[in-house]
C-alpha cells in the first residue's frame, strides 16, 4: 500500500474497513518517519493508529495560511475616549432604561468624548434595534465606530442618520462612497460653497436612483436660497414621493419662489379679512371644485378624512400651504391677532386646522404659540374621543414646536394649575430635559404633595399613588431633573424617601430616582 | 469590588443596600468587617466579611454567594461608612474561629492514619478495572471503523452513550467524557467524517498507550494517568516545590458544555514567562473564590505548584504573598510563528493536547468564509468566536493589538484583548 493521506484514511474510514481489509502501512508527510508503529495483524487498528499520527502530525504542524490583506485601519481620532470611569457608569445606565444611555451619549458627545472603543460594537446594536437612539450613538462613534459599523448591514443603520460631513473625505467618495458618506460629504460642500454642492447634485441627478434622491436632496436646506429654486421645481415632478416631499418642504421655506406665490394665490380668494379694527373678521369660502395642477404643489389627492366635506377638506390644505408668515404680511397682523378673529361660515376651525398642519410643518413657533392659546377646538376632535385626527393636529404636535424654555413653562403652568392629567403628564415627558429650576421645583414640589397625603385620605385617592403615572412620572423626571447645578435633587428625593411619613411604594421609588440623578450628575462631572 | 459578585442582579441589589442607612451595629476590626442589615425575615440578616480571604458568611437564605448583604456590606466598608471598632460581635469571632479550626483540620494530619495496604488495594483495583474497560474500548473504536463512520451518524446524538457509561463504571471518567464530546460530531455538519475519525485515533491512541503505562517515562506517564481520569490530589499538588511569581490574569473562559460548568484562567508569570492554567468547577453553576475573583487585568503574587505531566501548565494557588492587584497589558505578547512552534512542542509532549495559551500581537481581518488573525510577518490564521470578534475588531480599528486567547486545533479564540493599557474581556 502507497502512503496515505487523510482524506484517503477518511475515506476508507467513512465506508468501512470491514468490506475491505487491508492494513495501512504506509503514511504521507511528517508522520511517515512512525510508520512502523502501525498495526501489523488488524487492519481497523492500523487505521485509528494512522488517525492519530496524521492528527497529531496535522495539528501539531499547523501550516499558518498565506498572508490576508489586512483592513484599511481607521483614521485616527482626534475626540478623546470618555475617561473609564464614565464608561463605567454608561454601562450602568444601559440597565436602567436606553433614554437614560441616549441623554448620557448626547452629553459626551456635545462635550466632544467619542465612546470608549470596546463599547461601540454593544452601542451599534443597541441603536441598530431602538431608532430612539441613533443620533445620540452616531454622535459618539468617531472615525473608529463609523470604520467598525462598515463592516454590518444592522450597523449602518446607525450611521446613516443625519448627515455627517468627515473632512477626512476626498472628492472621490462622491463617486464611489456609500449614502451616508455621499451626504456627509455633498453637506460639507454645502457648508463652504453652497452653488458649489447644488450645481454637483444636479451634475448627477438623472443617474441618481431613488433613494439616493430622496437622501441627497435635504442636504440643500442649509444655506437655502433663491438661487436653488430652479432646481427644487425640476424635482417637484420626480418620480419618488419622497424626493417631491422633500422639494416642497424647502420650497415652503423660500420666501418669494414662484411656488409660494402659487399657493398664496390659490389662498387669497378664499380667507379674506373683512370690516375694520375692531369689528374685522375672516371670510372663509370653499373652493368651488379640485384643482388638479394643485397636486403638483403639495395638495394631497386622495379623499377627505372621515367626516370632513371634500371641499372642506381642500380649503384646509390649500391654507396650509401658505407660508405662514404671507399671512401676517397680508393681514398687517401679528399671529396671536389673526389666530383670535373670528371665522364666517361655520368654517373656522378647517381655517384652524390649515394652520395648525402649516405651523408643525413649518416648525413656526409663534404660530404654534398663538394657536394653542386660542384654545380652538375642532369638533371632530370632540367627537372622537380626544383622538387626534389626520386633519386636526393635536397640541403635542404644536408644542413639540416651541423653544424648550416655553415649553417648561407651558408644563408648569398645567401641572400647578390643577390636578395631574394624563395629557398634562404626556407634555412633561415630552419636555426636553435637563429641566430648567422653575419646572424642577414644580416637579418636586407635586411629589412632596404626593408623598406627603396620608394613604387614605381625599388627597392621596384623587392624586395618583400607587398608580401607573407614579412610576411613569418617576421616570420620566429622573431623566429630566437637573443633574448639574447647585441643588442636588438626588438628595432632596433620598431625603423626602426617608421622611417618616413617606407611604409605600414611595421610599423604593425615590431611591432609584435619586440613584438615577445621582448617576447622571457623576457621569457629568466625569465628562466635565 | 462589584466584580465579585456572582451576577449583575446581585450587583444591582448590592449597590442599593450600600448604605449606612441599611446596616446597624456595624464595624470593623482587623480583617473583619460585620453588620446587621434588616431584610424581609424577623431578625436582622447577621453578615461578616474577611476582608483578608476575601470570605463571607450571612445568615440570610441568598443561595448566591457572595450574596447581596455582604457585598453591600464590602462596598459600605470600601466607602468608609463602616466605623473601627475595638472588638467584634459576637457572632463574627464565632464564625473567624470556626473557620481557623476547619484550616488547621485541613493542613494538619488531620483525621484517620490511613490504612496504606487498603489503599494499594483500591488502587490495584481501579487499575485493572481501567485497563479492562479500556480493552473494551478499544474492541468498540475497532468495530467502528470496521462498520464505517457512516453508522455513527446513522445512530444519531449520543452514538457513544453507552460506551461512554461504560468507561464512568471502569473509572475512566476523562474517556468518558472525550467520548460525550465527539458524540455530536455526526452532527457538525461538512467535515464530520474526518473530525471524528480524529478524535476516534486520539483515543486508541490514549488507550494503546495506557496499555504500555509502566514502560512510559514518567511525564508522559502523568500524562496519560490525567487524559485517562485519574486525579491527583490537590494536596499534593500543592506539596511539589512552589513557583512564585507575579502571575498576570491573561484570560478566563468558562466552559459550558461539560456536565459541570468549568472555568480556565490563563496566567503568565512576570518574571519566569511561565504560562499557568488555573482549572475550577462549578457544580451549582457559581464560581466563587479566588477563581472568581481572578478577571483579566490582575496579577496575583503568589506560588503556584504544577500537577504533574507535562507540559507543566495546570497549577494550583499554593502561598498568596498580596492580594490580587492592577497590571497593565502584558509582556511577551509574540507572533504567529512564535504560537505555532509552542504549540506544536505542547504537542510533542502531550499529543492530545486541545488547547494552549496564546499570547499574540496582530490584526483581526473580517471576511469569508472566516475571520483571520494576520501578524507583522504575514502570517494569518482563523480567528474563531461569533460574537467576541466585534469588540476584538473595535478595539483594533484595523491596527495590532496584543490579544490573548486559547489556540486550539481549528483556531484562535480570542478571549483579552488589550486596549492601551486596559484588559477587555471578549
Amino acid at each position: 500500500m502507497t502512503a496515505l493521506s487523510y482524506d484517503d484514511l477518511v475515506a476508507a474510514a467513512t465506508v468501512g474497513v470491514g468490506r475491505r481489509p487491508e492494513l495501512v502501512t504506509g503514511l504521507a508527510g511528517p508522520a511517515a518517519a512512525h510508520a512502523d508503529v502501525l498495526s501489523r495483524d488488524d487492519p481497523a487498528a492500523s487505521v485509528l493508529d494512522a488517525a492519530a499520527l496524521l492528527t497529531v502530525a496535522r495539528r501539531a504542524g499547523w501550516p499558518p495560511g498565506p498572508g490576508v490583506s489586512c483592513p484599511e485601519p481607521a483614521a485616527a481620532d482626534d475626540a478623546p475616549e470618555l475617561p473609564p470611569r464614565a464608561a463605567v457608569l454608561l454601562g450602568r445606565a444601559r440597565e436602567v432604561d436606553a433614554g437614560l444611555l441616549a441623554d448620557l451619549l448626547a452629553a459626551a458627545g456635545a462635550a466632544g468624548y467619542r465612546a470608549p472603543a470596546p463599547l461601540l460594537p454593544v452601542l451599534l446594536d443597541a441603536a441598530s434595534r431602538d431608532r430612539g437612539l441613533r443620533p445620540a450613538v452616531a454622535g459618539v462613534l468617531g472615525h473608529r465606530g463609523r470604520w467598525l459599523a462598515a463592516y454590518r448591514a444592522d450597523w449602518q443603520r446607525v450611521v446613516a442618520g443625519p448627515a455627517r460631513p468627515d473632512p477626512a473625505d476626498g472628492p472621490e467618495v462622491w463617486q464611489t462612497g456609500r449614502r451616508a458618506e455621499r451626504i456627509g460629504y455633498l453637506a460639507a460642500l454645502r457648508g463652504t460653497d453652497p452653488a458649489a454642492a447644488r450645481d454637483l447634485l444636479r451634475s448627477g441627478w438623472a443617474s441618481e436612483t431613488g433613494d439616493d434622491r430622496a437622501g441627497l436632496l435635504p442636504v440643500l436646506a442649509s444655506g437655502l436660497s433663491a438661487a436653488d429654486e430652479e432646481f427644487l421645481e425640476m424635482a417637484l415632478d420626480d418620480r419618488k414621493a419622497a424626493v417631491r416631499a422633500a422639494a416642497l418642504r424647502l420650497l415652503a421655506r423660500l420666501p418669494g419662489s414662484a411656488w409660494s406665490g402659487r399657493a398664496t394665490a390659490r389662498a387669497w380668494p378664499l380667507l379674506r379679512l373683512e370690516g375694520a379694527a375692531p369689528d374685522q373678521m375672516l371670510v372663509a369660502s370653499l373652493p368651488s371644485g379640485p384643482d388638479p395642477a394643485a397636486a403638483r404643489d403639495g395638495l394631497a389627492g386622495g379623499p377627505p378624512p372621515p367626516g370632513i366635506s371634500a371641499a372642506a377638506w381642500q380649503l384646509t390644505q390649500v391654507i396650509a400651504l401658505v407660508p405662514l408668515g404671507q399671512w401676517a404680511d397680508r393681514f398687517g397682523l401679528a399671529p396671536v391677532g389673526i389666530v383670535a378673529l373670528p371665522v364666517s361660515g361655520e368654517l373656522a376651525s378647517h381655517v384652524h386646522a390649515g394652520w395648525r398642519l402649516a405651523a408643525v410643518r413649518q416648525a413656526r413657533a409663534d404660530w404654534a404659540a398663538a394657536l394653542l392659546a386660542s384654545g380652538t377646538r375642532h369638533p371632530q376632535t370632540l367627537r372622537a374621543g380626544n383622538r387626534p385626527l389626520a386633519a386636526w393636529p393635536a397640541d403635542e404636535q404644536l408644542v413639540a414646536v416651541l423653544p424648550p424654555a416655553a415649553r417648561a413653562a407651558r408644563v408648569a403652568a398645567l401641572l400647578s394649575r390643577s390636578a395631574v392629567t394624563p395629557a398634562a403628564l404626556a407634555e412633561l415627558a415630552a419636555c426636553p430635559g435637563p429641566w430648567p429650576v422653575s419646572l424642577a421645583e414644580v416637579v418636586v414640589s407635586m411629589l412632596r404633595t404626593v408623598v406627603a397625603a396620608a394613604p387614605g385620605s381625599p388627597a392621596a385617592q384623587s392624586s395618583w399613588a400607587g398608580t401607573r403615572w407614579a412610576s411613569e412620572l418617576a421616570a420620566v423626571a429622573a431623566r429630566n431633573l437637573p443633574a448639574a447645578g447647585e441643588f442636588d435633587y438626588a438628595a432632596a428625593l433620598n431625603r423626602l424617601a426617608e421622611a417618616g411619613s413617606c407611604p409605600p411604594p414611595w421610599p423604593v421609588v425615590l431611591h432609584r430616582m435619586a440613584g438615577t440623578i445621582a448617576l447622571r450628575r457623576a457621569f457629568l462631572e466625569e465628562i466635565r | 469590588m462589584l466584580a465579585l459578585a456572582p451576577d449583575a442582579a446581585s450587583q444591582r441589589a448590592a449597590a442599593g443596600l450600600a448604605r449606612p442607612a441599611c446596616w446597624s451595629d456595624a464595624g470593623t476590626a482587623g480583617d473583619l468587617v460585620w453588620g446587621l442589615c434588616a431584610g424581609s425575615g424577623k431578625q436582622p440578616y447577621q453578615t461578616v466579611v474577611d476582608v483578608g480571604g476575601p470570605a463571607y458568611r450571612c445568615s440570610c437564605p441568598s443561595r448566591k454567594f457572595p450574596c447581596k448583604h455582604a457585598l453591600a456590606l464590602l462596598l459600605t466598608w470600601a466607602g468608609g461608612a463602616v466605623p473601627e471598632q475595638g472588638e467584634a460581635a459576637g457572632y463574627a469571632t464565632a464564625w473567624q474561629a470556626s473557620r481557623h479550626a476547619r484550616a488547621t483540620a485541613r493542613n494538619g494530619t488531620g483525621g484517620q492514619p490511613k490504612d496504606a495496604a487498603a489503599a494499594a488495594r483500591r488502587a490495584e483495583q481501579r487499575s485493572q478495572r481501567v485497563a479492562v474497560g479500556l480493552a473494551e474500548l478499544e474492541v468498540w473504536l475497532g468495530d467502528q471503523i470496521r462498520a464505517g463512520l457512516t453508522v455513527a451518524r446513522a445512530a444519531g446524538y449520543g452514538h457513544a452513550e453507552a460506551i461512554a457509561a461504560r468507561m464512568v463504571d471502569a473509572q475512566a471518567p476523562g474517556v468518558a467524557s472525550a467520548l460525550r464530546r465527539l458524540s455530536v460530531i455526526p452532527m457538525s455538519g461538512d467535515g464530520w467524517p474526518g473530525r471524528l475519525l480524529a478524535e476516534y485515533g486520539l483515543l486508541h491512541l490514549l488507550a494503546r498507550a495506557h496499555r504500555q503505562l509502566a514502560a512510559l517515562p514518567p511525564p508522559l506517564a502523568a500524562v496519560v494517568r490525567s487524559r485517562v481520569g485519574y486525579t491527583t490530589s490537590r494536596e499534593d499538588v500543592l506539596a511539589t516545590p512552589p513557583v512564585t511569581d507575579r502571575w498576570q490574569v491573561l484570560a478566563v473562559r468558562d466552559v459550558l458544555d461539560g456536565q459541570i460548568p468549568a472555568r480556565r484562567v490563563w496566567l503568565r508569570g512576570q518574571h519566569t514567562g511561565r504560562f499557568a492554567l488555573l482549572l475550577s468547577f462549578a457544580p451549582v453553576g457559581n464560581f466563587s473564590g479566588l477563581e472568581a475573583a481572578l478577571i483579566p487585568g490582575l496579577e496575583l503574587h503568589a506560588d503556584l505548584h504544577f500537577y504533574p505531566g507535562q507540559p507543566e501548565l495546570r497549577a494550583v494557588v499554593g502561598t498568596r504573598h498580596a492580594s490580587p492587584a492592577a497590571a497593565g497589558r502584558p509582556a511577551g505578547a509574540g507572533d504567529l510563528a512564535g504560537l505555532l512552534s509552542s504549540w506544536s512542542a505542547g504537542m510533542a509532549q502531550d499529543p492530545w493536547l486541545t488547547e494552549w495559551p496564546a499570547l499574540v500581537t496582530g490584526v483581526p481581518v473580517p471576511g469569508e468564509p472566516g475571520w483571520q488573525l494576520a501578524d507583522h510577518a504575514g502570517l494569518a490564521v482563523p480567528l474563531l468566536g461569533q460574537e467576541s470578534r466585534w469588540p476584538l475588531l473595535a478595539v483594533s480599528g484595523g491596527q495590532p493589538v496584543c490579544l490573548a486567547g486559547e489556540w486550539t486545533p481549528p483556531g484562535l479564540i480570542p478571549l483579552t484583548v488589550w486596549h492601551d493599557d486596559q484588559a477587555v474581556r471578549l
